[in-house]
């Protein structure tokens, strides 16, 4: 039995981004962390084709009391982690409602269609106009940037778990972390991911 | 002990604790997992890559006939192509227990079509259990198991992609002590000549009857009566988002939908005041209600395309849902092939020899995409080669320029007949075999080409080359994608050749160890590009446009392609 209460219960969150940034091993972390306090944790995910360069969502259902569906109905979702600016956009259209909080990164990925010049990718200070508008809270953070000089852009996805830990919407700690990530990841990367976490929690 | 799992994942420690001995598969999204799954953590299961669905359940017949377990998985679409064998195995004695799973694409996700396979369960008439959670992907495994052996026919298990790669709890248990394989033989009962085949077909029918009273009594089949003025039928995923929709209203949860249980559905039609049946799809159950003489609603208010949610549940039984806006219009983000992918050097050279291209199933599709705009057909595993063939054959001027590609692996699962075919009937078009040495769109699984087995093991590597000469291909030439001047020279003689023309497109996908990029990214000499856009045509997702030249971004790999064709000499670095 879960320890700690949920502010909501079934709590939804949804992670999005572009196929290639790791969203499916975010996903599993998270709801290994959430496991491992007792929670019920149902993902819904769909990857295939997606997986070169689409847009992609993973929906995490968290409960004190049963499981639920793998797919969070319209207007219901209570926080969404983008690892992609305008993914965040494109989930509030779809699961949007005036108490949902968003977590993004920063740094943008530009569809085909914009890097062909036919398509306009809007300004971040636009979409963080919309986010805050459209949200009850709304965090952006540069975790690409700092991914990069920890020498890799891929823990990126490692740095929004640990700011989702720090905007304190959900019972994380990295005690937690460190035992999911170290049946996950080599030796070798552990120390990495362990610091990419931390900056992530000191970046909210 | 519990665990998170996909459908998949379950599938496979189902496999594993039903003790199960053979498992075989063709990758082929979402059921791909399930073989990956056995491979990496269950070493005790001999688990094998077929060349194709077809055979895939044709070896796991081969072991359940010499009494082990024997599991077989493929996507909607791979049980088409393993019909042919589905059709008549309920015909057969079934010795050790025999599923195959069949992962539906509700909402297309990565397939070409959403068929509904629930509707081959049926038409072989063998029983269907329909998992709506990883936990009871793994129960209704080992269920399959023992209905296969009691009543000697093959079991099909149904995902649909929001059971295959959805994650949820499971709880583990110990393997079953497996039944041990040995040979015996049972010639009326697998030797489908007519006079064995004719009495066998009664002895299907009257399992079905078997079934059908099974299915009335099976746990997994259960009413659940809760408010009775509105009562659901579902199965599978749908069951979930109905439940979620309507947490108060009265349910009959089908886990073993075919055959349906009648008196259930009787039963529970008379406990409630409005009746629906709730699913993906086609009205599969729903048809089989009205057939019992049971009024329902179903069809006529719930899509018959695309994936179910709890909000079209809920909109379609009671009216309203809410869903979130914006005003702010958002680029398009469709899937796209990767920077350095060499299928962008073949694809190029054919459209500068302006090819009619038929296409197929992989990454290559995804080349249908602005602004390549490279597929013009793509219809199934292995057509395209024969699209090809029978374009030509009817335009007038013969060769007209018609190409068509396929992927090493795709080749290997229903490419070879078709270019036997090309061969034999005089065919005059060109053939491109992208051998990027794996199955790439699923996610690299080796293949007879590669020579790796699933269990990593190293057998023999089959020659491509020498392949397709077998097939009775004379002019077969090997190109490299990446060298675009010899491969668009390579393509323009192929298509001067009066007869049939093979060209084996050779580099490793980017995404594997093996690649052959320089991992380098190139660069832009502002100074020379003219803004021509030219290096823009093959949709590199590395290529970005901004001020009215072309800059290289970071992800680039240095493959070289662009470098190859920018007229100006404007693109520069290591290739």
């Amino acid at each position: 039995m879960a320890g700690k209460r949920l502010s909501k219960d079934p709590y939804n969150l949804i992670i999005t981004g572009v196929g290639g940034q790791g969203n499916v091993m975010a996903s599993r972390v998270l709801a290994n962390m959430l496991v491992n306090k007792g929670f019920y944790v149902t993902i819904g995910e769909t990857f295939g084709a997606s997986q070169r360069g689409g847009s992609v969502m993973s929906h995490l259902r968290i409960s004190s009391k049963t499981s639920w569906s793998p797919q969070i109905p319209a207007g219901s979702a209570d926080v969404v982690v983008a690892l992609e600016p305008i993914e965040s956009i494109r989930v509030l259209k779809d699961y949007g409602n005036p108490g949902i909080k968003i977590l993004s990164n920063t740094r943008p990925i530009q569809p085909v269609g914009v890097i062909a010049g036919d398509l306009e990718y809007p300004g971040l200070d636009e979409i963080k106009g919309i986010a805050r508008e459209m949200a009850s809270d709304a965090w952006f953070v540069d975790a690409t940037d700092k991914a990069m000089e920890l020498g890799n852009p891929i823990l990126g996805n490692v740095i929004m778990l640990g700011a989702l830990a720090g905007i304190g919407v959900l019972p994380l700690d990295k005690q937690g972390f460190k035992k999911v990530i170290s049946s996950t990841v080599a030796k070798d990367r552990l120390d990495i991911n362990l610091k990419a976490y931390d900056i992530g929690v000191g970046m909210v | 002990m519990k665990k998170i799992l996909s459908g998949n994942e379950a599938i496979a420690r189902g496999a594993m604790e039903s003790g199960v001995r053979f498992a075989s598969a063709y990758p082929g999204t979402p059921s791909t997992e399930i073989l990956e799954t056995i491979a990496r953590e269950f070493p005790e299961i001999h688990a094998e890559w077929t060349p194709n669905e077809k055979v895939a359940l044709e070896v796991a017949a081969g072991a359940s006939y010499a009494g082990a377990r024997a599991l077989a998985a493929m996507k909607h679409v791979g049980v088409n192509v393993a019909a042919d064998p589905l059709m008549t195995l309920p015909y057969t004695l079934i010795r050790g227990g025999l599923v195959l799973v069949s992962a539906d694409d509700p909402e297309l996700f990565s397939s070409q079509n959403e068929q509904d396979n629930r509707n081959y369960a049926r038409f072989a008439k063998i029983p269907m259990l329909e998992p709506s959670s990883s936990e009871e992907a793994k129960d209704f495994v080992k269920t399959a198991y023992r209905l296969s052996e009691e009543f000697s026919t093959p079991v099909m298990l149904r995902t649909t992609t929001r059971i295959s790669h959805s994650k949820g709890i499971v709880e583990l248990e110990e393997p079953e002590d497996p039944p041990r394989a040995s040979l015996e033989r049972h010639p009326v009962e697998w030797v489908m000549l007519p006079a064995n085949a004719r009495i066998r077909h009664p002895v299907v029918e009257e399992r079905l009857n078997r079934l059908k009273d099974y299915s009335n009594s099976s746990e997994y089949n259960v009413m659940e009566i809760n408010d009775a003025s509105l009562g659901i039928i579902a199965s599978g995923a749908a069951y979930q988002y109905a439940k979620e929709a309507f947490p108060d209203a009265s349910f009959l949860k089908l886990g073993l939908s075919y055959p349906l249980p009648d008196v259930l559905v009787r039963e529970f039609a008379a406990k409630v005041k409005e009746l629906w049946v709730v699913e993906e799809l086609d009205p599969f159950i729903e048809r089989q209600v009205k057939e019992l003489g049971i009024d329902c609603h179903g069809k006529d208010r719930i899509p018959m395309c695309g994936e179910l949610n709890p909000d079209i549940v809920k909109k379609a039984i009671s009216g309203s849902v809410n869903t979130g806006s914006s005003s702010l219009k958002l680029p398009a983000r469709p899937p796209n092939m990767c920077p350095g992918c060499p299928h962008r050097g073949m694809l190029w050279a054919l459209k500068k020899n302006k090819c009619f291209i038929a296409g197929d199933i992989g990454c290559y599709t995804l080349g249908f995409l602005p602004p390549l705009d490279a597929i013009d057909t793509c219809l199934c595993m292995g057509a395209g080669i024969n699209h090809a063939h029978g374009m030509s054959k009817v335009l007038d001027g013969g060769k007209k320029k018609i190409a068509a590609v396929i992927g090493d692996s795709t080749f290997f699962h229903s490419g070879m007949t078709g270019l036997l075919n090309l061969a034999y009937n005089k065919g005059i078009a060109l053939v491109v075999i992208l051998d990027n040495r794996t199955t790439a769109m699923t996610g690299a699984q080796d293949h007879p080409g590669t020579g790796i087995a699933l269990d990593g093991s190293k057998n023999i590597e089959i020659d491509l080359e020498a392949l397709v000469k077998a097939l009775g291909i004379d002019w077969v030439k090997r190109v490299d994608p990446y060298d675009v001047d010899t491969t668009r020279q390579k393509v323009k003689e192929a298509l001067e050749q009066e007869g049939p023309a093979v060209i084996i497109s050779s580099a490793p996908c980017v995404l594997l160890p093996s690649r052959r990029v320089s991992g380098v990214p190139l660069k832009v000499d502002s100074d020379k590009c003219t803004g021509c856009k030219v290096c823009l045509g093959i949709g590199c997702p590395s290529i970005e446009f901004k001020d009215k030249k072309a800059i290289i971004l970071d992800t680039c790999t240095g493959c070289g392609i662009c470098k190859a064709i920018c007229p100006f000499d404007a693109i520069g670095g290591d290739v």
